[in-house]
């Protein structure tokens, strides 16, 4: 790993490598007047390349949300978010379709999978719909990552929760997105499964140098990321460095106060 | 329990009104058929008491037989004396004879009017001078007196333009004849008898020139004061001779209506098959949307259970809903019935026929038996989905995941279906190969179930269908084509039953096609096998009336021709059974037509002899020389020589007489078709134009070569043909509605996997795609077991009817080509809405979890 660690909670300033993804000012506002709900209240931050970074926070802090607009799932109701240089917010549906497939990775919580394709069909779901075969040897490499060789013409239903996970991590991966998000990958596992994904999510950026961002509520979850940013009401509220689980559940006990 | 099944009603409106539009169109078309036929029976009913109102009784022949395809009883005339005889009964005020046949106007632009062949009749009356007996009332002008003058009915005279005083050429037995209007009539209270034309010549010119001489078709009375109906009837009845008989007036007008009704028959029974057709298509929709809104509700289901519903409440339940849907459903169908009935009239008149005016007749029948079908096809359809619901176990309410019916279906219900598949094609050969009497209801419920066995397994061949029909679509659209394939495959129950409401519309379009080529070529096959002329001359008429034999001579002494014959048909019964009896000249016929001689000779065929085709022969024991009786209308009961017995029964039947015998025991004296043959060394275009030249002279008459000829006789066929296509496309319509709502359920069922798609990178387009493949290879499943299903039947009804002249199976490769096309377009066209919707998707709502 050759990104630079810095300590400052202001991610605006001057980076060695450019960012993976990054917000400016971002606002999403629910309702108006009296039911107005702010759920990102103003958020800068920044994704550097090469990075494992969680999202964390109690509910309702906006976290999903901001996981939502930055990866072009949602819109914002101001600011901006730029997947590389790209403003989210100039793209129409295509390009902004075209560009979660091509380089945007996602690992959901649940139903991860299209239940009538076989797991190798899954795991190269974006590279089918954009018509290309993409890089066979990466996608070798990555389904030997995630030790699913032997799974591969399986379909979902008859395939483990940590097995189904897996092959949503392999197809985050296979496209060799600029960014993979994952919004509380491990929340459907048991601690064994869950934490398997959770290696695997690190040597995907440890040895095949991608860039992670996610989301959970799990303190043990958050410390294998390099990084892990706290937001609480829809703001941005603190960032830790080489995590671990003490330290986070330590910070998130101050949440409830 | 009941407001459970209300307020989940009002959540799903829009499901519900899919469904429910399905039934409407369904019960539309039934009503409508309903209120146009009692439209039409009032109308005419009264039409028929206003034309015998007057009549207190009637003599007439008594019937010989019944005539072929209800066209009523067959009897002769009776003798004009017999009017005197009549005139001199005690109680019998006044009397007249009735005198009704053949005669058509020509319009200013010589075009012969009205369509006898198969449109509303063209008729020609004598004028009766008792105001109480005459149906006829004058509008305008006066009676004919001269026998050069004639009265029209008031529709043909605005129609054609005519006024009093104007000439017109009015084609009758003999050479056509110029008469002079002098009158235009009604006839009771309407414009004309159902559309037909009317000339009203005076007695003497209407026997000479539609009826017989010194003969009248019946004798109508009217009755002194104080006598009734039946005394009067009574004491006619005594005087009359053998062989005739009398009617009060009541029996007559009853008589006629129900003639009428009978004629109508065949109309309501063709539009009533349609609408039968379009519930049935309607109840695999019902079906199915119940089947997938009971899936959907498994979890409600399970509560209400848990809670304490019994199996039997959650059973009601939903029966209640599908009998408020069939309710509403049917309602508005029963409305929307009275502007189909108007279209259906419309549809009546553009074929020739008139109904008179007046409003719609909307009877309390009608309504009940639209509101019972409608609620009745939704219940049934509707039951099996809430057995289903009613043995959800109470701990799946507790259970997240229900997973949709997968695989082929049980052996039992492979069983089931096989069993009902057997029995309907064991009906349908009974009906047509069996001797039993009336088989159109055989057939017909046997075809039923044919549908029905076919849809049961449909779930068991959907599986390996679909993989059949979507093998392609992987390797030409890529994963949008795989995904369309594999969506159409997990739920094999639900894709079959989508795909058996099209099979029915399209079985029936291949099915009507087939029969329809079939017929057209064993057509073209007997033209070419056994006429050997060049040249037919057709006068449109059909059985209803021809040409003047005039025209055949006049041909048959061209320089330019050979040989011509003009073909008369008649029936009289042989064995009980009616039949069907060709005339020709003998001279001349057997160089047009090689029928095949075996025994006998053509020179033997006299006044007194027939000549039969082999297997009657056969059957009946003929041999040259042995006696055959038959029965004539008009000559009553003779004993005929065989005289010839030949091998080609196409085109002329199983019976031919000469023409001598004909015009022995027939009135008539007109060719239904004149046949000619070119002389040697004379080219067609030549003979045409010579025998066209001598044609003009006989307004109405086509003259047409061979080609020509083949295409005049398959022209009814095909026009037939388009009528059907329009009415089946109502049945089309409703599988389509069904195909987009089982889609829009399916999407409904798969948001978050569509959103997952869309997530990872899917563009719309490509969903869109997905869809519209998915709805495609439903279409094209419904579409092949139709196809197999049209191919099976047209077939089966070929080769059943190769003993009445269809001997020749085709199946059209273009026109089916055209309906595969279509169902794919109709498959397109179908996902339209629901891939909308589905592209529409929030991504997000699929993404989060609750």
């Amino acid at each position: 790993m050759t990104t630079l660690v810095h300590d400052d909670l202001s991610p605006a300033t001057e980076a060695p490598l450019p960012a993976a993804a990054h917000t400016v000012d971002a606002y999403k506002i629910y309702g108006k007047g009296q039911t107005e709900v702010r759920a990102l209240d103003g958020v800068t931050v920044e994704f550097e390349q090469g990075r494992f970074t969680a999202i964390m926070g109690p509910s309702g802090s906006g976290k999903s949300t901001l996981l939502h607009c930055i990866a072009g799932l949602d819109t914002l109701t101001s600011g901006k978010a730029y997947i590389g240089d790209r403003d989210l917010s100039t793209l129409d549906d295509r390009h902004l379709t075209i560009l979660r497939r091509d380089e945007v990775g996602f690992v959901f919580q649940s139903f991860n999978l299209i239940p009538t394709l076989t797991a190798i069909e899954n795991i190269k779901l974006p590279l089918l719909l954009a018509g290309h075969k993409g890089d066979v040897e990466w996608i070798d490499k990555v389904i030997d990552t995630v030790r699913l060789r032997d799974r591969l013409a399986h379909r979902p239903n008859e395939l483990s929760g940590g097995q189904q996970q897996r092959v949503a991590v392999a197809r985050a991966l296979a496209s060799r997105p600029q960014i993979i998000f994952a919004d509380e990958p491990t929340g459907n596992l048991d601690s064994k499964s869950g934490a398997e994904i959770l290696h695997f999510m690190q040597d995907a950026v440890a040895d095949l140098h991608q860039t992670i961002v996610m989301v959970t509520h799990d303190p043990v979850a958050a410390s294998y990321a390099d990084r892990i940013v706290f937001l609480a009401d829809g703001k941005v509220v603190d960032e830790m460095l080489q995590p671990t689980a003490e330290r986070v559940l330590e910070r998130m006990k101050r949440f409830g106060e | 329990m009941f407001r459970t099944t209300m307020k989940g009603m009002v959540a799903h409106k829009m499901r519900l009104a899919m469904t429910a539009l399905a039934v409407s169109l369904g019960v539309a078309f039934l009503a409508g058929t309903l209120v146009l036929n009692a439209t039409m029976n009032q109308t005419f009913d009264k039409l028929m008491s206003s034309v015998y109102a007057g009549t207190d009784s009637v003599v007439r022949e008594k019937a010989a037989f019944e005539g072929l395809q209800n066209t009523g009883e067959q009897r002769g005339r009776v003798d004009a004396s017999l009017l005197d005889t009549v005139r001199g009964v005690d109680g019998v005020a006044k009397a007249e004879g009735l005198t009704v046949g053949f005669a058509r106007i020509v319009d200013k632009q010589g075009q012969a009017m009205g369509n006898p062949s198969n449109g509303a009749p063209t008729l020609g009356f004598g004028w009766i001078d008792t105001k109480e007996l005459n149906p006829f009332v004058l509008a305008e002008g006066r009676s004919p007196q001269a026998d050069d003058e004639i009265v029209l009915d008031k529709k043909s005279a605005a129609d054609a333009g005519f006024v009093v005083g104007d000439t017109a050429t009015i084609l009758v037995q003999g050479p056509p004849q110029q008469m002079k209007i002098v009158g235009i009539a009604r006839f009771g209270d309407a414009d004309s008898p159902a559309g037909a034309t009317c000339v009203v010549f005076t007695q003497g010119a209407a026997q000479r020139l539609v009826g017989e001489v010194g003969k009248y078709d019946e004798i109508t009375m009217v009755a002194a004061d104080g006598v009734s109906q039946q005394t009067l009837t009574d004491r006619v009845a005594k005087v009359i001779p053998p062989g005739t008989e009398a009617l009060t007036g009541a029996k007559i007008t009853a008589e006629s209506q129900d003639q009428m009704r009978q004629a109508m028959s065949f109309f309501t029974t063709f539009m009533l098959v349609f609408a039968t057709v379009a519930l049935l298509v309607g109840a695999f929709m019902i079906f199915n949307t119940f089947s997938i809104t009971v899936a959907q509700r498994t979890r409600e289901s399970a509560l209400l259970r848990a809670l304490g519903a019994s199996k039997r409440q959650v059973l009601v339940s939903v029966v209640i809903e599908a009998l408020l849907v069939g309710l509403a459903a049917s309602v508005v169908g029963l409305v929307a019935g009275v502007f189909v009935a108007a279209g259906l009239k419309a549809m009546i008149q553009a074929l020739g026929f008139d109904v008179p005016g007046g409003g719609v007749v909307f009877t309390m029948n009608t309504a009940l038996i639209s509101l019972v079908a409608g609620m009745g096809i939704t219940v049934i359809a509707a039951f099996s989905p809430a057995r289903k619901a009613s043995k959800v176990p109470p701990v799946a309410a507790m259970q997240s995941v229900f997973t949709g019916s997968t695989g082929y279906g049980s052996k039992q219900r492979i069983l089931v279906g096989c069993t009902i598949l057997a029995s309907g094609i064991g009906a349908l050969f009974l009906g047509l190969f069996g001797d039993t009497g009336n088989t159109l209801p055989i057939v017909g419920l046997g075809a039923l179930l044919v549908f029905f066995g076919v849809s049961v397994l449909g779930r068991t061949v959907s599986l390996p269908l679909s993989r059949m029909l979507g093998w392609p679509l992987p390797k030409l659209r890529g994963v949008t084509g795989e995904l369309a394939r594999e969506n159409a495959m997990r739920n094999p129950k639900r894709t079959a039953a989508s795909a058996s409401a099209l099979m029915i519309g399209v079985g029936l379009v291949a099915f009507i096609t087939i029969l329809a080529s079939s017929t057209t070529a064993s057509i073209n096959a007997t033209v070419d096998r056994a006429f050997t002329g060049d040249i037919a001359i057709d006068p449109g008429t059909g059985m209803n009336g021809g040409v003047d034999p005039g025209l055949a001579r006049q041909v048959n002494g061209l320089p330019e021709i050979s040989a011509a014959t003009g073909l008369r048909i008649g029936t009289a019964e042989i064995d009980k059974s009616v039949e069907m009896i060709a005339a020709v000249d003998p001279a001349t016929a057997f160089d047009l037509f090689d029928p095949k001689v075996l025994a006998g000779s053509k020179d033997d065929l006299g006044v007194d002899a027939i000549a039969v085709y082999k297997d009657v022969a056969n059957e009946k024991h003929l041999t040259i020389g042995s006696t055959l009786p038959v029965l004539y209308a008009q000559s009553g009961l003779k004993q005929m020589r065989v005289a010839m017995i030949y091998g080609e029964n196409r085109p002329a039947g199983n019976y031919v007489l000469g023409m001598a015998a004909y015009e022995a025991n027939f009135a008539n004296r007109y060719d239904m078709q004149v046949f000619a043959k070119k002389a040697d060394g004379v080219s067609t275009d030549a003979a045409m134009t010579a025998v066209k030249n001598v044609a003009k002279q006989y307004p109405g008459v086509t003259v047409l070569d061979q080609q020509g000829y083949k295409d005049a006789q398959a022209k009814p066929i095909n026009q037939m043909l388009a009528l059907v296509y329009a009415l089946l496309a109502l049945a089309i319509v409703i599988a389509l509605l069904g195909i987009g709502n089982t889609l829009a359920l399916s999407i409904f069922e798969r948001t978050r996997e569509l959103g997952l798609l869309r997530a990872v990178g899917m563009t719309r387009a490509q969903l869109r795609s997905t869809i519209r493949w998915e709805s495609v290879i439903i279409a094209m499943q419904g579409t092949l077991l139709g196809l197999l299903i049209g191919l099976f039947f047209g077939w089966s009804l070929v080769r059943a009817l190769s003993d009445e002249g269809i001997d020749q199976f085709s199946a059209p490769v273009t026109s089916l080509a055209i309906v595969v096309v279509l169902a794919w377009l109709a498959g397109v066209v179908a996902a339209i809405l629901p891939g909308r919707r589905a592209a529409k998707l929030d991504v997000l709502k699929a993404v989060v979890t609750e």
